[in-house]
């Protein structure tokens, strides 16, 4: 069920880090969850996971859909290393992540993920540069190295002359490609996107589907969770999700794209 | 995450409230202001008591004799009893370089030309008691000659101030009047010596021993007790005290010490206050930002960069009490001194003090906040609204 296309392969020629990865992983994936439960005891046991076993190979563009309460949110957490699973294994580049200490999963969120949430989740009184920079302030980058790197990001997502402006002073659309330009300022290999367009129009939706197909083009795995049908066609594949199992795994024929250019 | 980039962001968050954040540092400026003005006070009056007495009147002995467990100064309750011999003799004494008596003569009043003023009393010595350097105007009265030195105070007595040169009449209370001539005036500063109070700002009037008075003495105990004219006329129940310059100076210090460590007493109960406010206040800080602390640590924010965040926020609330506070705690000394007429001495170490003060009051408000904003758990956080 490997995914990954030629778009991919290229780009993590690329990238030497991404090849090492990809000598010492036994299956190619980027992100392997064998029968992971998630229980919540509120009472009696809610399972918001129950027993899912997916993989997701590396460079691929998948999407989660499914109800909701469905666990889509857990299910993007638990490989985000936000939450721990109650019960099997969360495997994240070859290392089983609820193993490890808190410290190196928060190492984990730092370097090898990168979160884009529904709600933006920007710290108000940081401005845009700022806040894409970060997570290289936590990962120690240096601070002239931080502020090239986010500049350059924020004009990637077409925000170049935006650079100052607090999240208050943004549109929607604007905060969203701020939180992606965020999610890739410590270079990470898989981008996990949680509804990342439940707060979009249709038209601003559009821009971040190009944004994510570029990543995508350019050798990430990007792992999606969605409730519209044409956002989750941008997608090679989709899991779908039913209280808290995987129901089926479809594969996209011709996944959508976006044409035209954001600005 | 480095230090610069903490201190940024935690001065960004202390600067976001700052209507909140003063207030909040208010029970710290108040702690460090109350200390800072005592102890600049009693710095300033520390410095001006040595200059007074110390330095070159250190070897001074003041001899008494007075009740038994009398309170106040050199020379409280002193009463007239040594005699001219008992002088000669204390001069004898190996190491005395002079002996200088000193009574006070009861008077009723003074006059000048036609002005008369009420005084009780005033201070039969000898010229020794006073240095040349003592005297804004004129000279030392010399002994056997009716004439009066005045302090500063005394000249303004009388409705045209009484200068080198003017008559006066002392009348004591015997009801005898002495026509004597003003042949000095002490410095505004001199106040007199350690008998007359520091600093005092009453008006003296000196007189020669002779012929204003004439039994009158002062120096060493063994003598004074066992062979002396005063051991015999010194009523039972009185004692013989002998005090140095020294003896006063620890008393002060004494009297300061205690002072300063009662406003120490207090400045700490504040800083307590001022603690629990910053902690309080940081409590709310947590919970407000609890949103923000899980996006930090979504994005890879390890626990000791929450942490450090937090406890530098609470240690800047802290250090801006304190520097807040010393200028205050100077002017409010400043004040209290131009009032006294104290020179002011800035106690510098005191300062440094203050600030470390800050930065440890912030430590102990912000150490709990901090930690539990540190394990707050990222989901939980993000969930937060
Ligand atoms: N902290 C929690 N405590 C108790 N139950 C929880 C908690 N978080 C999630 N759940 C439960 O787990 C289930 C899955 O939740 P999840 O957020 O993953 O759903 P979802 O698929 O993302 O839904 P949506 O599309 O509405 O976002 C839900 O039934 C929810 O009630
Ligand atoms: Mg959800």
């Amino acid at each position: 069920m490997a995914a990954s296309d030629s778009g991919g392969s290229d780009a993590t020629s690329d990238r030497g880090e991404a090849t090492d990865r990809e000598e010492t992983t036994d299956r190619g994936n980027a992100v392997e969850l064998r029968n992971v439960r998630k229980t919540y005891y509120l009472g009696e046991p809610v399972h918001a996971l129950d027993g899912v076993d997916v993989s997701i190979p590396r460079g691929s563009y998948t999407a989660v859909m499914g109800p909701s309460g469905s666990g889509k949110s857990t299910l993007l957490n638990l490989i985000g290393c936000l939450d721990t699973p109650t019960e099997g294994e969360v495997w994240v580049n070859d290392r089983e992540v609820s193993a490890l200490s808190q410290r190196e999963r928060t190492e984990v969120r730092g370097e090898e993920v990168g979160f884009v949430f529904q709600t933006f989740n920007l710290m108000p009184k940081l401005t845009a540069a700022e806040n894409v920079s970060l997570p290289l302030v936590f990962g120690g980058v240096d601070k002239n190295e931080r502020r090239k790197r986010a500049r350059e990001l924020l004009e990637d997502v077409g925000l170049g002359d935006r650079v100052g402006h607090r999240p208050n002073e943004l549109s929607g659309g604007q905060r969203q490609r701020v939180a992606i330009a965020r999610a890739l300022a410590a270079d990470p290999s898989i981008i996990l996107a949680d509804e990342p367009t439940g707060n979009l129009d249709q038209e601003t939706g559009e821009q971040i589907m190009g944004l994510f197909q570029r990543l995508h083009d350019e050798g990430n795995t990007i792992l999606m969770v969605t409730h519209e049908r044409p956002i989750a066609e941008h997608a090679e594949r989709v899991i779908h999700v039913l209280d808290g199992t995987v129901e089926r795994i479809e594969e996209i024929e011709s996944p959508r794209r976006v044409e035209t250019e954001l600005v | 995450m480095e230090f610069g980039e903490s201190l940024r962001l935690s001065l960004r968050a202390v600067r976001s409230h700052k209507f909140r954040s003063a207030l909040t540092v208010l029970g710290v400026v108040i702690g460090v202001a109350a200390v800072i003005t005592f102890v600049t006070l009693g710095t300033s009056l520390r410095a001006d008591v040595l200059g007074q007495v110390g330095g070159e009147r250190a070897p001074n002995v003041y001899v008494w004799a007075g009740p038994e467990g009398q309170n106040g100064g050199p020379g409280a309750g002193a009463q007239p009893v040594l005699t001219t011999h008992d002088l000669d003799q204390l001069r004898a004494i190996e190491g005395v370089e002079s002996v200088v008596p000193r009574g006070l003569v009861p008077t009723a009043a003074l006059s000048a030309e036609n002005d008369t003023v009420a005084q009780r009393q005033v201070i039969a010595t000898s010229p020794a008691y006073f240095d040349p350097g003592d005297f804004a105007a004129g000279r030392s009265f010399e002994q056997g000659r009716r004439e009066v030195v005045v302090n500063q105070q005394a000249t303004s007595l009388f409705d045209r101030h009484v200068g080198v040169g003017q008559n006066v009449t002392v009348r004591l209370a015997s009801g005898d009047s002495v026509n004597a001539t003003v042949v000095g005036v002490l410095n505004a500063s001199e106040g007199g010596g350690a008998f007359e109070g520091l600093g005092s700002s009453e008006p003296l009037v000196f007189v020669p021993t002779d012929p204003f008075y004439g039994t009158t003495v002062e120096a060493v105990r063994s003598y004074l007790e066992d062979e002396s004219d005063a051991a015999r006329l010194v009523p039972d129940d009185y004692v013989f005290s002998v005090e140095t310059d020294q003896d006063l100076v620890d008393q002060l210090e004494e009297l300061l010490n205690t002072l300063t460590s009662f406003i120490t007493g207090i400045a700490v109960i504040s800083l307590v206050v001022g603690s629990i406010g910053i902690a309080n206040i940081m409590l709310v800080s947590v919970t407000e930002r609890t949103k923000e602390i899980g996006i930090m640590k979504a994005v890879g924010a390890q626990n000791r960069d929450v942490l450090q965040l937090f406890l530098l926020e609470a240690v800047l609330l802290g250090v801006s009490g304190a520097i807040v506070g010393i200028p205050v705690g100077v002017a409010g000394a400043y004040l209290a001194a131009e009032y006294i007429g104290l020179d002011l001495v800035l106690p510098y170490d005191w300062f440094a003090i203050a600030v470390v003060v800050g930065v440890l009051v912030g430590v102990v408000a912000g150490i709990y906040p901090a930690w539990s904003a540190a394990k707050t758990d990222p989901i939980d956080a993000l969930r937060y609204e």
